[in-house]
Parts: C-alpha cells; sequence; structure tokens
C-alpha cells in the first residue's frame, strides 16, 4: 500500500467549509507543492495560479495536471515578488506555507 | 513572514480573502489501526517547525492588528497520513519532512502492536491543522 494523504478528504472539505464558493474566482495558491491540493479544488475556480519554490514538485505538478485543467491552472516555481503582474487574485491560499 | 503577508494583501483585490492552512504546532500521533481497532502508539517528534508554526501564528496576531486583514472564521481538522509499515512512514518523512522524526520508542511500540496474525493493519499519522479566513481590508475599513 502506497502511503496514503487525507483519504478521509478532510482537507478539502475544511477548505470548502471556509473559502465557500470559489466560482468564477481568480486564487493564488502560495506553496502549492506538487498541486495535491489544487486538484481537489480547481475545478471550481476561474483561474488558478500555483506558486512553488520547489521547481520539482513544480514539475511534477505540470506533468500531472489533468488535461482539463490545462487552461485553468499554471504553475511556478517563483516566490510571491515575481507576481505583481499578475494580481488581483479573489482569494489566495496560504497552503501550509507561511 | 509578516512582509510576505504585507505583500499577499497587494496582490488580493478588494474584498479578496485570505485563506490561512498551516499546523496547530500540536504534537502529531502515531496510531497503529488492526481491522476496526485504533491503538495510539506515541508521537512524531518536530524540531524548528513547531517554532514556525509559533512565528506564524505571531505573523498573522500583527498584520490583523495592523489592519491590513481581519478574521471572518476559523476552523480546524485533522491531515491523515496512512502508511503500510512503520518503516514506509519513515522514509516517507525522510523525503519531504526532514524536521519531523520518529523516536525508537514509538517505532518498538509500533512494531509490538503489529506482531499480530491479522493483515488488515496500518500505521496512521494524525496531525492537528488550523485554517482561517482572513478579510483583505482596505484603508477605509481599516
Amino acid at each position: 500500500m502506497p502511503i496514503q494523504l487525507d483519504p478521509e478528504n478532510n482537507e478539502i472539505a475544511a477548505l470548502r467549509a471556509i473559502a465557500g464558493d470559489l466560482a468564477g474566482k481568480r486564487v493564488l495558491e502560495i506553496g502549492s507543492g506538487d498541486g495535491r491540493l489544487t486538484w481537489r479544488y480547481a475545478d471550481q475556480a476561474a483561474h488558478v495560479i500555483a506558486v512553488d519554490p520547489d521547481a520539482d514538485d513544480i514539475k511534477t505538478a505540470v506533468e500531472n495536471r489533468p488535461l482539463h485543467l490545462r487552461d485553468r491552472v499554471e504553475f511556478y516555481a517563483v516566490g510571491i515578488e515575481a507576481l505583481a503582474a499578475r494580481g488581483p487574485f479573489d482569494v489566495a491560499i496560504l497552503s501550509w506555507s507561511l | 513572514m509578516v512582509h510576505a503577508l504585507e505583500k499577499i494583501h497587494s496582490l488580493i483585490a478588494p474584498g479578496g480573502v485570505l485563506l490561512d492552512i498551516h499546523p496547530s504546532g500540536q504534537p502529531a500521533s502515531i496510531e497503529v489501526r488492526i481491522g476496526s481497532r485504533v491503538t495510539p502508539a506515541g508521537w512524531l517528534h518536530e524540531t524548528d517547525d513547531y517554532v514556525e508554526y509559533g512565528w506564524a501564528d505571531e505573523a498573522l496576531a500583527r498584520v490583523i492588528e495592523s489592519g491590513l486583514f481581519a478574521v471572518e472564521r476559523t476552523g480546524a481538522f485533522e491531515f491523515v497520513t496512512h502508511a503500510a509499515t512503520i518503516l514506509e512512514l519513515r522514509d516517507f518523512l525522510a523525503e519531504g519532512w526532514e524536521d519531523a522524526s520518529i523516536d525508537d520508542i514509538t517505532v518498538a511500540r509500533v512494531d509490538e502492536l503489529f506482531s499480530t496474525p491479522e493483515r488488515d493493519k496500518e500505521v496512521i499519522l494524525r496531525e492537528s491543522i488550523k485554517i482561517a479566513r482572513l478579510k483583505r481590508m482596505t484603508n477605509a475599513e481599516c
């Protein structure tokens, strides 16, 4: 059995409960890692920019990006300083990254 | 961290929100499940991360006090990691969570609990996580 992370879906349930409706929202996720959480909410958002300083994780995220999210989710191995021209965002998610 | 939150504030549109997810700082528990029975086996040890969780709380408190954000809602949940063996969990932690360790007493306790002929068993790591929704405030709202 490979490692299973949050198969109970507690994290996405908590995020949905506290975030409310993400429909039509531009989302910035900071600390996305390999997209583990991103995939769980990106379907709802209008657009997602996800960043993480770990280039290997971002590479994994891009490789695993589902086809139907290719136009909706962008991943970058950059810090938030590089995002000034891409904002503003309706929602920013600090994903275990503060 | 405060500087990062100030930068994030500038990236959020007026009326927008910041959702923060980070560990509570309470020790994560290690348990063994055999069939439907779950038995505590010990704790995960962290060193620097506990300090950083405290810094995160302090940074959030400072930007709330300065009027950049206002707390709208808070919550908590358990993030649960399932592993087939304690070795698998240790390897997983070694790959991506260098600050975490499992002491020998906990490993021995897991091994003791695992010494059963039952096949339906696993190791569970249970972390306590905080989540908060903060409204981005404007100068007019401060």
